[in-house]
Formats: structure tokens, sequence, C-alpha cells
């Protein structure tokens, strides 16, 4: 069966297991895009600078040595501060952003090395000389078919420098707790009892569905809050008349929960 | 009865595609005849049914009529207007929102005993009030108004939230039968679907290609092989000899061939992107399914599929034609008129943005018909109302998360991973050019093309994983399926 995400365990010597779930290509991707863009505006700034540089300093320099330098050299400090650049960029990011880089950070990408420690110097560099191989004839065709094979998505840089690409962990985004505050509105002596039967998981689809409703079209909405209504209530073999919009009930559900779970 | 999409129907559950029109044969059509109350609200909501005739007293006397004549205590109208509207596809939610203002309403009065239950059992589930008036009532009536028109009117106000005891005692012990306005796909139990970010939904791509490779390749491989047999035989038929001696009936006979092969690869090549697209979903929901599998679902959506693609391609054609045609008319007059080559070059580069700028709009809006078509048994102008539709949902805030946008950088990244794909398989070709002697060029040729074949078919393979991945992601935020199915198992 397709799972959601592929992860990588780590097991310290301390039997201590860490899970990270490991970043495929259509992030990486992204962030690459990202990068090149980021990239592109760097070189652009730096062909200003040098263009500007070689049409300006002859001008006001009173003593008259730059008049004397050809305007080629500019054009060569302009190809090095180029290639600094284009090969530093992610050698330099990773290794000062422990493993990420503009485009990485927007997508919540790290790098990481296979034992779950952060990289360094080194790691960066091997990883980022090799991805001209990778990146043979442009697009990663290499890169792309080792990716394809390997079971944690690493590319030919990747083996090279026993590293990884993981998806920090996000946090959920908080839901607004003053909507989850109970009310005691359900004036039900039960009710409580039943809430604290309720599993995690079924808790997180009532969550997950306060959380997510606000994008969700109006009939479908009303529908689903109805629908968890009706099974909660058939359930625990309730049917409480209160006034309550079957939103406002899963609200106090939620709420009730995570007051108990808290006292807990 | 054919839902269209049968694999994704709940059988438990009371699907609303059993009202799509070309079973109910509710829709617009009659109206001259139907507008039986005789003003703007009921003229509204129109039926087509059979063609009622006089020859046809027989038929008529076995039809039912359906009035609605309000709403219970305590129901939503929104629940009415969206039900409504399921039924009644071509009306837009506005106009029946209107036409509830002003009842009793007559929403037919040509619908099968049978028809007349099923409406009435749905209606009536989302809290609307409905009056059936039988055949004698009907047959007996000088005019349908009189036999139809409630004695009272039972319009409860309308309000924006119901509360919970009213829901659960409405609903009582029977199964759930939520407003289902489309087909509700089957998700398996085990399965971990969540909305997702363009980075998931390729990395996702990308994973479902890899875990059932052969799969999704062969599916795609099946149209571009035949293209490739068929264009090497004919390569190898004209190069021996047989270009020479040709007569013109065998020239005649060369063409309608080639014209019949067309139109065969364009058949296979519909099947199998429905094939494909039907195989990615299952695979996506959880279940499995085979090569076979997947090209069997679609034999009975491949007329519609067609169909609706051919509709859509000719209107998406169509603007840049007519730009053409216009300009082609324009410039000429233009010149005649005495305006130089700068007037004209600015009209075209205006003409050229227009064109280009409406082309996209339309080709995005109508990105998720194919989808629509397989996996919601929807075709024509119904898929392209319901792509728009998910197209321009608006779940996310941000100017990047507009579905719009979204398609376009998933279509802007699947097209420079498929070149690198295509670039990967240049490689080997490059290779043999360099290395393996002149007297093998022909078989070098041939290793080159089968490997653009497959190269070309990979590249497809993802960038429309990507895209079916994105149908889902789209309804996941707006309709929230994956909690529903969470939902049941609560």
């Amino acid at each position: 069966m397709e799972t959601a995400n592929e992860t990588l365990k780590i097991q310290t010597p301390e039997h201590v297991g860490f899970r990270y779930v490991l970043a495929g290509l259509g992030t990486r991707s992204t962030a690459f895009l990202v990068d090149t863009v980021v990239r592109g505006l760097f070189i652009l700034f730096i062909f200003l600078v040098v263009m500007l540089l070689a049409r300006l300093l002859p001008e006001f320099d009173p003593t008259g040595i730059f008049a004397l330098i050809p305007k080629t050299w500019f054009l060569a400090l302009g190809v090095l501060a180029y290639g600094v650049v284009d090969l530093g960029y992610f050698l330099i990011f990773e290794a000062l952003w422990s493993g990420q880089t503009p485009g990485k950070r927007m997508q919540k990408l790290r790098v990481i090395k296979v034992n779950g420690q952060p990289i360094g110097w080194l790691e960066s560099a091997v990883r980022n000389i090799l991805r001209a191989v990778d990146l043979l004839l442009g697009f990663y065709p290499l890169g792309l078919f080792v990716m394809f094979l390997s079971s944690r998505s690493q590319r030919i840089g990747d083996y090279a420098a026993g590293t990884v690409v993981i998806v920090e962990r996000r946090r959920d985004v908080p839901m607004d707790k003053t909507r989850l505050r109970s009310t005691s509105k359900l004036n039900l002596p039960e009710l409580e009892l039943h809430i604290s039967t309720l599993e995690p998981k079924q808790y997180q689809v009532i969550r997950s569905f306060l959380q997510r409703r606000e994008a969700m079209e109006g009939t479908h909405r009303r529908e689903l809050a109805r629908l968890l209504t009706q099974r909660l209530m058939k359930r625990w073999g309730i049917s409480p008349r209160v006034p309550l919009t079957d939103e406002s009930f899963l609200e106090e559900i939620v709420g009730i929960y995570e007051r108990t779970r808290k006292a807990i | 009865m054919d839902l269209g999409a049968d694999d994704h129907v709940d059988t438990t559950s009371f699907e609303l595609t059993d009202f799509d029109d070309t079973h109910l044969n509710l829709d617009e059509g009659r109206i001259a005849e139907q507008n039986l109350l005789g003003d703007k609200v009921s003229s509204l909501l129109t039926t087509r049914g059979v063609p009622m005739t006089q020859s046809a007293a027989g038929a008529e006397a076995k039809r039912f009529a359906i009035s609605l004549t309000g709403l219970k205590p305590g129901s939503s109208q929104e629940d009415v207007v969206f039900a409504l509207q399921r039924i009644f596809p071509r009306q837009t939610v506005e106009q029946i929102r209107g036409a509830l203002t002003k009842l009793p309403l007559l929403l037919t009065r040509s619908a099968t005993e049978e028809q007349a239950k099923k409406v009435k059992n749905f209606l009536e589930s989302k809290g609307a009030v409905l009056r059936l008036i039988g055949p004698a009532v009907l047959k007996g009536s000088t005019h349908p108004d009189s036999a139809i028109r409630p004695t009272s009117t039972v319009v409860a106000p309308p309000r924006q939230s119901e509360t919970v005891g009213a829901a659960a005692a409405q609903q009582g012990d029977r199964p759930y039968t939520g407003v289902e306005r489309r087909v509700k796909p089957r998700v398996h139990p085990g399965i971990g679907i969540h909305p997702m970010g363009i980075g998931e939904i390729l990395d996702r791509a990308f994973r479902l290609l890899r875990q059932h490779f052969l799969l999704f390749f062969f599916i795609l491989l099946i149209p571009q092989g035949s293209f490739f047999l068929f264009n090497k035989s004919t390569q190898i038929f004209l190069g021996g000899g047989a270009q020479q001696n040709m007569s013109a009936g065998m020239g005649l006979g060369l063409g309608v061939s080639f014209i019949l092969a067309v139109m065969v690869m364009l058949i296979l090549q519909f099947w199998a992107q429905g094939a494909l697209i039907h195989a990615v979903s299952e695979t996506y929901l959880g279940h499995e399914t085979s090569l076979a599998t997947s090209y069997g679902a679609m034999r009975t959506r491949l007329g519609r599929l067609l169909g609706t693609m051919f509709l859509v391609g000719f209107v998406i054609g169509l603007l840049p034609a007519l730009l053409g045609i216009g300009m082609a008319i324009a410039v000429p007059i233009l010149a005649t008129m005495g305006f130089g080559g700068n007037s004209t070059a600015i009209l075209s580069v205006v003409m050229v943005f227009i064109g280009i700028f409406w082309f996209f709009h339309l080709l995005l809006n109508w990105l998720l018909v194919d989808k629509v078509v397989v996996l919601e048994g929807k075709a024509w102008r119904s898929a392209m109302r319901r792509s728009k539709e998910l197209m321009n949902t608006r779940t996310e805030k941000g100017f990047w998360k507009r579905p719009k946008n979204k398609a376009g950088l998933i279509l802007l990244l699947g097209f420079l991973i498929g070149l690198g794909i295509r670039l990967l398989f240049q490689v080997p070709g490059m290779l043999a050019h360099m290395f393996v002697p002149m007297s093998f060029a022909g078989l070098t040729l041939t290793m080159q093309q089968v490997l653009n074949v497959i190269a070309t078919s990979l590249a497809a393979v993802f960038t429309a994983i990507a895209m079916i991945l994105f149908y889902y992601d789209i309804r996941l935020r707006s309709e929230g399926f994956d909690l529903k199915a969470m939902a049941e198992h609560l």
C-alpha cells in the first residue's frame, strides 16, 4: 500500500529512536527552483555592480589608475564572482545554516548526516561538488535516476557525503483556543465520561475538521459537522437537545477532551 | 443504475448521482408546457423528461408531479438549495435560492413513480416539504396549477445553523445520507491522505511512480508503443520500394489507413489517459489495481472522455484561431487605411498577449476535466463547469496557493523534471553515436527512438500523476472527504 511518507529511522547507542520524514523529489525540486531564483538575483546583482564599477570608476578616479585597467578585467571579475556564487552558494549556505539554503528553509528541508547529526563543511563540500555529476547535461538526469532507485531519495552527492535531506517536523497550526473553550452549554453529567473514552485517533479527526473547516465549502462543512455529531451521539447513545450547532458541539467536545487530558 | 463512477460509490449511502439528469430526466427543455405555475418562480426549475405530447397521453397518466411546498422547521435552506442544484445542474445556486423565496415550487410533472419517490426521499432528507401529485389527479385536472398548489404553504424561517438535537432527531437511526454532491471517493481505512503543498504533491507523485512503476508506465506505453510501431512499419513499407511503385489506388488506401491509424491512436491515447487516472486514483486511495482493471474501468467512460476532451480542445483552440483570423483581416485593412508598420506590430503584439492569456486562462480552468469525467462520471459542459469550479476554489490564503497558480507551478516543475528524464534517456544514444560503428547507424537510431518513447512516457506519467493528486488535494481541502472517510469509522 502506498504510504504518506518515507521515513528514516535512527537508533542512538542509548537506544533512543528518532524518525525523520525524508524529502522527496518534489520538495527538493521546489527548493532548488527557489534557490535558482535567489542565485540568479545574486548573479544579476554582481553583474550590475561590476558594470557600474567598470563605467564609473575610471570617471571618478582622480589618480587615473582605474582608467589604465582594461575593461576585460572587470568582465573577468564578474565571471569570477559568478563562479563563486554558483559553486559556493549551496556549499556556504548549507555549511553555515546547518544544512539549509534559502530554498530549503522555505520548504522546511534540512540536510543531515545519515546518523542524524548536522552536516559540516566537509559534507557540504562533497555533496555540492558532486552536484556537477548529478547535474550532468542539466536538469539533474543522473540525480533523478539515482534518487529513483534510492530508498532514501539520495542523489550521488548524498551517497558520497553520507547525507540525506529530511523534512523538518512541522507543528500543527495552533487552533484558536478561545473557540474550543468549553462554554458549559452541555449540561450532561455523562458527557465527560463519554469524552474520556475518545481515542486519540478519533479526537484527531474532530480536531482536524475544526482546523480545516474554514477552507471547506459550506455544504461539505455542514455535512461533515453533522456526520461527526451523529457518529458521536450514536456511539455514546445520547441525544441532547441543546441550543448548539453541530460545530459548536464538536468544539465543546474537543474543549472538554483537551481540558481533561491536560488535567490528567 | 450506472452511476458513472461505480467503483467509487459507497453503496451504503444515498448517492446524489442517482439524480443525474440522464437518469431522472429532470432538466430544462420543456419550459413552455411545464410552466405550470405561470410565474417567474416556477419557470426557473423546469423539466425535460420524455416529451409529453398529446399522443403520449398514456405515458402522461403514469407520470407524477412533484411540488416543493416548504421547508421543515429547523432545516437548513442551504442544504435544500444544494440538493436541488444536484437535481437541476444547469441552474445556478443563486437562481435556486431566488426560486425558493416564492413557494410553492413545481419541480416536475413528468417523473415516474420510482423517480418521484427517490426525489421525495432525497429532498425530504434535506429538510424540504414535498407534495406528490399522482397520475389520477394530473389526468383529471384541467389546469395543473389547481392540482399542485397546496392549500397551505409551510415555510419555516431558514436559519443559519441547526441545533444538535434537531439534527439528530431528524436523522433518527437512519444511516447517514449527507449532501454528497459528488461521487464519494472510496478511501481505504488504513491509508493516510491529507492536504499537501506543491512539493508534497510532487513527492508523492514520485513515490507513487516508484511504487507502481510498471503499472503506470505500461499504461502509457501502450499508446506510445503502438504509435511507434505504426510509424516504424510505415517507414519500412515505404522505404522498401513501395513508394516508387505506388499506384493511385495504393496512395489513397495508404492515406485512408493513415487517417484511421491516427484516429485509433487518439482513442488509445485518451483510453490510456483515463486508465492512468483510474489507476493513480485507486493506488492513492489505498486500493489495488492492475493494467487490465484500469483499462477495463474506462470502457464505459471512454466515449464521454473523448467527447469532452475534444470539446475542451476545440474551445481552447478556437480563440487563437479566431484571433489569427481577426489579424489576417485587420492587417490588410489597416495597411490600406494608411497605418504604418508600427501600428500593425503593436496590434499584433497586443493580440498575441491577449491570445496567450486567454489560452492559459481556459487551459487552467479546464485542466481537471479529464479527472472529473473519469472519477466523477460527469461529461461535457457539466465536467467543464465542475473543473472550473474546482480550479477557482479558494481554500488557502496567498497568491501562490491559488489552485491555478499551484497548477502552473506543478506543470512547470513537472516539465523541468520531464526534461531531466528525457536528457537521461539521451545519454545512451549519445554514447552509441560516439562508440558504435557507422555500419550500425540504423540500429542506433532505432534504439534512440525506443528510448525517446520510454522517456516521453515516463515524463508524461510523472506530470499526470502529480495533476491527479492535485485534483484530489483540492477536493480534500474544499470537501474534506478524507475526514468523511475517517468519520465513517468513528
